[in-house]
């Protein structure tokens, strides 16, 4: 046997040892040295990376409240995601076909999707619904009880906006998208605002993504948003939306509406309707039923893209993104310009021959009355809403000073309402303004602006010259009710002065008492109003061929003594060929003007003064005679001046009265009369169809509603030749006989129209 | 000279003079010399035995034990339910082999010559089992596939690497035929012949699982074993010349075609080894050394501390591992992993020096085999879990997780406890 080791045997191995000792080892502690020491900042950065995992926390929504502050336009609830969590159950087949099917159920999801869904192995986090409620979270649950199923399925706590008052103020709210993120309105101008801050949780998680065993938390709390409280009241809003509806549906509008009302003083809107409009808690559906319909009938192919133009066209918020023609409404402004620059008085005087001649222009610029206003003062000028008069306001002030007072005034601005989408107003410069630009636009055509400019211009005109910022919201507070901003109520400027403004106060309050805006009348209460026709010329122009369409508006103040707010109506495009033929500021939004202010001004505070003349007309308050016997009642009604019939057995006087129309504390017009329901009366019998009172004046609607058995109150104005414009019940609708209807009354002429604009 | 008993090398040792041997046969104490033989293997345990290795093989297996414990317990928590899955078996098997190891430290190393034939047999039954049951009959439950590679062997409860059992019966083999040829290794008909037959056969048979970190650690520890029993250093230049050619050859030919389909992993793994980081990271090898270099950067100078990795949470794949390192690494940062680098220096050391002192060739050859199979394996092992060369299959002695595996460590290294107690070291 060989010897154990020779020398040769010896320094091979002690050579190999060293070399592997020394390369292998060397070589690995050189890497070592290589990614722990030069690399390792940077591999221990991506390893924290691939393990540190953000989910956010969301934060609550601030809640918008109406000037009231008690009255939440949309608020913020706890709703909840769902989300599966396949990797953890798509190895489970019977597993899968359970929580497909019962979520499906839940949920209404379709199965197959859900089924399909739960098998993607490499997935942690798959949203299948989101925004779900507290009752579907209760039954997901539930059924995760029943089924004993531990992992799968998560619930991740969100919000979801609420809106209680549904349509109302939809255009001002605007909307949230499923990020809770605005995307329309306040909600998307205050969204920074509303939104606060969002939390984040920072946490170690292994490769599957479930928390690591060791303790790695860091938590930035959310952080919830502000609250809005709005200058917007809801029961004036309400009011506005209430007798726009009204308004479209009486007069045809076939192009939208806007109602505008403004706190002259501050520069708040009050109330801001627009129409169409839609339901904030479901912005994705088209409310006008007639659009709808439309859009269904239209070619498969044509139905995606003409319902996202519908939708558009509903959350546009057409006080402020919309322009047109403010027509002779803008008449206030230009009056205006011309005492406050000396150029006219209230006595000055001016002959209107029904249409003015401009050298260059080819056709004569007519007077809305083509015989012409004769001889006539400022005063008088105004309330007939004399076209030439204003031209000739417009020619003695000259370019320079009519565009120094239009930028006063606001026209060439944005007014910086705090609301999205506000638009820029289009006018003719300076530079390139001709004379028969300058005259057209001294009566408000040929340029355009934003009804809420206007309504910022009137508001001028009324609170003593001064330019107010319009604004929606009054002020911004914090979760724990700290106040963190509040609207600029400041003046941008004073445009005209305050004797100025108050003689023109005056001189459209007796525009509404006598003039050419008597549709805005409200008894009661002085009105300085001014009506509006403004014709569509550049829609015209492309299709002559149709007839000439009109934008209906009313603008004007009240109190005329103290003005406190301010209300701009317009109606686009009142259908006259199949609304009576009314198209006029003064027949159109006239009356809605009056209804809107007969029933905001009390609620808003503004004490009611009536003139001798308004009291002798004024209904009196009908007595309680429920629980007489017959005779008690007719003495009782006798003192009042009030006569009466009775439905039931009438024959003899003793039996007991057990109703009474109008009831006891309602409104009864003097020497009205009060149906006296009697035991066992016949309800047939009792009830009446209302008829249909539009464009008959005050006699005749007497007389129809006579022979129905009912009554009538008159509201609006009270002149010879005015016609029923608004009913506030129904026609064909049943009611009891004697029931007061409500009519208000206006004067169908149509002035301001005008004709020969070629340009 | 110690007082409990006598050394092994008294033992062993001729006689002093003849006077004194008469003087003993006249005592004829066949009973006395009875005695003194069970006296020897009861007390003998650590008679004789090597302090310094038993110490460093025992702080190795220590050190491993804990750092198995806190690489598997992501996983064990995880994907076993039980956070000391890993543990539990591995200490197991800890206990059982340093108690194998002991027992077969006392066994006589020699015997091995007689055994040496029958081991190889056996080696040889067990490598063609795997691939008629794994390749040929696909029989999964006795020769599990892992991807490409067929190397388990199920029998029963236990489940081992033939390989792992080709590795040791080689350099038995090795061992018996140096001892044999000895003054006859510089010829071609003895020294490089029929190892080059048996090298083949095993190198073959373990090449054909697919098994190529085995493949290679085979020829290695052959070329080794031969270079240093005396094989002429110009048959190794023809050798390895071979080899390259034959490498390069199986990698074009098992490249991937235009697709990018097919071809042979290696090639995945070499390009995961160039670009750690690139496109093809998410490969499962790739992957791996991606990780493994997450874990190992983010340890630093000093670590993240025991236990406290982030890698080990099911982002480096099976940590317990071939990638045990990367978690040593990130644990214990680099001062660590230098310490466990520089214990296995020490233990290559011991080994190779014991060897170089056994009193026979035999025990020499074995003694070196067995500490460079260890240290092969750790050098490799670690240099593929730093990204030095690409990644191979290869675990890291006395801690990566596997029961059998390092149930044969603990045993060879009884073996070479056994040299020790033979060999002319001085003890300590």
């Amino acid at each position: 046997m060989a010897k154990g080791t020779t020398e040769k045997i010896r320094r091979k191995a002690m050579g190999l040892t060293a070399f592997l000792i020394i390369a292998g080892f060397g070589a690995a502690a050189g890497s070592l040295f290589h990614w722990q020491i030069l690399r390792g900042d940077e591999m221990r950065a991506e390893a924290m990376e691939q393990s540190l995992v953000t989910t956010s926390l969301p934060s609550m929504r601030g809640t918008i409240y109406d000037a009231t502050g008690t009255k939440v336009l949309a608020q913020s609830a706890s709703v909840w995601t769902v989300v599966l969590e396949p990797a953890y159950i798509a190895g489970d087949e019977a597993l899968r076909r359970t929580i497909a099917s019962g979520l499906s159920e839940i949920l209404d999801l379709d199965e197959d999707e859900i089924y399909k869904a739960t098998g993607e192995k490499g997935s942690y986090y798959n949203i299948i619904k989101r925004k779900v409620e507290t009752d579907v979270r209760d039954k997901i649950n539930q059924f995760k009880k029943d089924h004993e199923i531990t992992s799968g399925i998560r619930l991740i706590d969100d919000y979801k906006r609420y809106y209680p008052y549904g349509t109302v103020a939809s255009n001002i709210l605007g909307f949230t998208g499923s990020e809770n993120t605005g995307l329309e309105g306040l909600e998307l101008y205050y969204d920074s605002e509303l939104s606060g801050s969002t939390g984040r949780l920072i946490s170690a998680k292994n490769a599957l993504g479930t928390d690591m065993p060791f303790e790695y938390e860091q938590i930035v709390e959310a952080e919830d948003g502000h609250d809005l409280v709005l200058t917007i009241d809801e029961t004036v809003q309400s009011i506005l939306e209430k007798y726009l509806a009204i308004g479209i549906e009486k007069f045809q509008v076939k192009n939208g509406a806007v109602a505008v009302m403004m706190d002259v003083k501050t520069g708040g809107i009050v109330g801001l309707a627009t129409n169409p409009n839609y339901d904030p808690n479901d912005p994705f559906a088209i409310l006008d039923e007639k659009t709808a319909k439309a859009i269904e009938a239209l070619p498969q192919d044509q139905q995606a893209e003409a319902e996202v133009a519908a939708l558009q066209n509903q959350w546009r918020n057409k006080g402020v993104s919309d322009t047109y023609y403010p027509g002779s409404v803008y008449k206030m402004c230009v009056g205006s310009m011309g005492i406050e620059e000396g150029v006219i008085t209230e006595t000055s005087q001016f002959t209107c021959t029904g249409g003015v001649k401009l050298d260059g222009v080819k056709d004569t610029i007519n007077c809305w009355q083509t015989v012409g206003h004769g001889t006539t003062t400022f005063r008088e000028g105004l309330c007939n809403s004399c076209n030439p008069w204003f031209m000739h306001i417009g020619s003695l002030l000259g370019g320079e000073a009519f565009c120094r007072y239009r930028e006063a005034f606001g026209m060439t601005d944005k007014t910086g309402i705090d609301l999205p989408g506000e638009s820029y107003s289009i006018y003719h410069n300076f530079d390139e303004m001709r004379p028969v630009d300058l005259a057209v636009e001294s009566f408000g055509q040929n340029f355009s602006i934003t009804p809420i400019q206007m309504v910022t211009a009137c508001a001028a005109v009324a609170n003593g010259g001064y330019l107010v910022r319009p604004h929606v919201v009054d002020r911004i507070v914090d979760s724990d009710g700290n106040i963190v901003k509040t609207a600029d109520t400041s003046y941008r400027r004073q445009v005209i002065s305050e004797e100025t403004s108050q003689l023109m106060a005056d001189i459209m309050q007796q525009n509404t008492y006598s003039g050419t805006a008597k549709g805005g009348y409200v008894s009661g209460y002085r009105i300085s109003g001014k009506t509006g026709t403004s014709e569509k010329v550049a829609k015209h122009a492309e299709d002559p061929s149709k007839p000439m369409e009109y934008i209906a508006s009313y603008c004007g103040f009240a109190p005329a003594e103290d003005p406190q707010y301010a209300l701009l109506v317009f109606f686009d495009e009142p259908d006259r060929e199949n609304n009576g033929g009314v198209y006029g500021g003064n027949a159109v939004a006239g009356p809605i003007f009056s209804a809107i202010m007969q029933e905001a001004l009390p609620y808003l505070g503004i004490e009611v003064k009536y003139s001798e003349e308004e009291y002798g007309q004024l209904d009196m308050v009908t007595p309680s005679v429920v629980g007489m016997t017959i005779g008690e009642a007719q003495a009782k009604l006798q003192e009042d001046g009030l006569f009466f019939d009775v439905v039931g057995d009438g024959d003899d006087w003793d039996n007991k009265v057990i109703e009474q129309i109008p009831e006891s504390g309602s409104q009864v017009p003097k020497e009205g009369f009060v149906i006296l329901y009697t035991q066992g009366y016949d309800i047939d019998n009792a009830l009446v169809e209302v008829p249909d009172f539009f464009g008959l004046d005050k006699v005749n609607a007497s007389y129809l509603a006579a022979v129905s058995k009912l009554q009538v109150s008159i509201n609006g104005v009270q002149d010879e030749g005015a016609l029923a414009m608004l009913q506030n019940i129904e026609p064909g609708s049943k009611v009891k006989k004697g029931t007061v209807i409500t009519l208000t009354f206006a004067n169908n002429e149509t002035t301001e129209a005008f004709a020969n604009i070629a340009e | 000279m110690p007082a409990a008993g006598r050394t092994a090398r008294e033992l062993e040792r001729p006689p002093r003079s003849p006077a004194r041997k008469r003087e003993e046969a006249a005592k004829g104490q066949t009973r006395k010399k009875r005695r003194r033989r069970i006296q020897h293997a009861v007390f003998s345990l650590g008679n004789g035995l090597d302090m310094p290795l038993f110490v460093f093989i025992m702080v190795l297996l220590a050190i491993g034990l804990v750092m198995l414990f806190s690489a598997s317990y992501a996983n064990s928590y995880y994907y076993e339910d039980d956070s000391y899955h890993y543990i539990t078996r591995q200490g197991g098997f800890a206990v059982f082999g340093i108690v194998a190891m002991l027992l077969i430290s006392t066994f006589d190393y020699h015997r091995f010559h007689q055994l040496a034939l029958p081991i190889a047999g056996v080696s040889l039954v067990l490598l063609m089992m795997v691939l008629l049951f794994g390749r040929v009959l696909k029989m999964e439950s006795i020769a599990p596939a892992e991807g490409v590679a067929t190397r388990w062997l199920q029998l029963g409860p236990l489940g081992f690497q033939p390989s792992e059992v080709a590795k040791f019966a080689l350099i038995v083999v090795f061992a018996h035929m140096i001892s044999l040829y000895a003054d006859k290794m510089g010829t071609f008909r003895y020294g490089v012949l029929p190892f080059v037959g048996v090298l083949g056969l095993f190198a073959a048979l373990v090449f054909l699982e697919n098994h190529m970190s085995g493949t290679l650690i085979i020829l290695a520890l052959g070329a080794i074993l031969m270079f240093i029993g005396g094989t002429k250093p110009r048959w190794f230049i023809l050798g390895g010349a071979l080899l390259v050619v034959m490498l390069v050859a199986y990698l074009a030919f098992g490249g991937k075609d235009d697709a990018g389909e097919g071809g042979v992993y290696q090639m995945d793994r070499i390009s995961g080894w160039l670009d750690p980081f690139g496109d093809k990271s998410g490969s499962a090898d790739t992957w791996q050394i991606k990780q493994s270099l997450y874990a190992i950067g983010s340890g630093g100078l000093l670590g993240v501390g025991l236990g406290q990795s982030r890698q080990k949470y099911l982002y480096l794949p099976k940590p317990q591992n071939d990638f045990i390192f990367a978690i040593v690494c990130e644990e214990l940062g680099m001062v660590g992993a230098l310490v466990i680098m520089l214990l296995f220096a020490l233990l290559i050391w011991r080994g190779v020096y014991i060897s170089l002192h056994a009193k026979d060739r035999f025990g020499a050859m074995l003694g070196l085999g067995l500490t460079f199979q260890v240290g092969l394996q750790a050098v490799l092992n670690i240099c593929v879990v730093t990204n030095t060369i690409p990644n191979t299959g290869i675990s890291l002695p006395f801690f990566s997780s596997g029961g059998t595996a390092l149930l044969m460590l603990l045993g060879q290294m009884g073996i070479l406890l056994n040299i020790s107690r033979s060999s002319n070291v001085e003890k300590t």
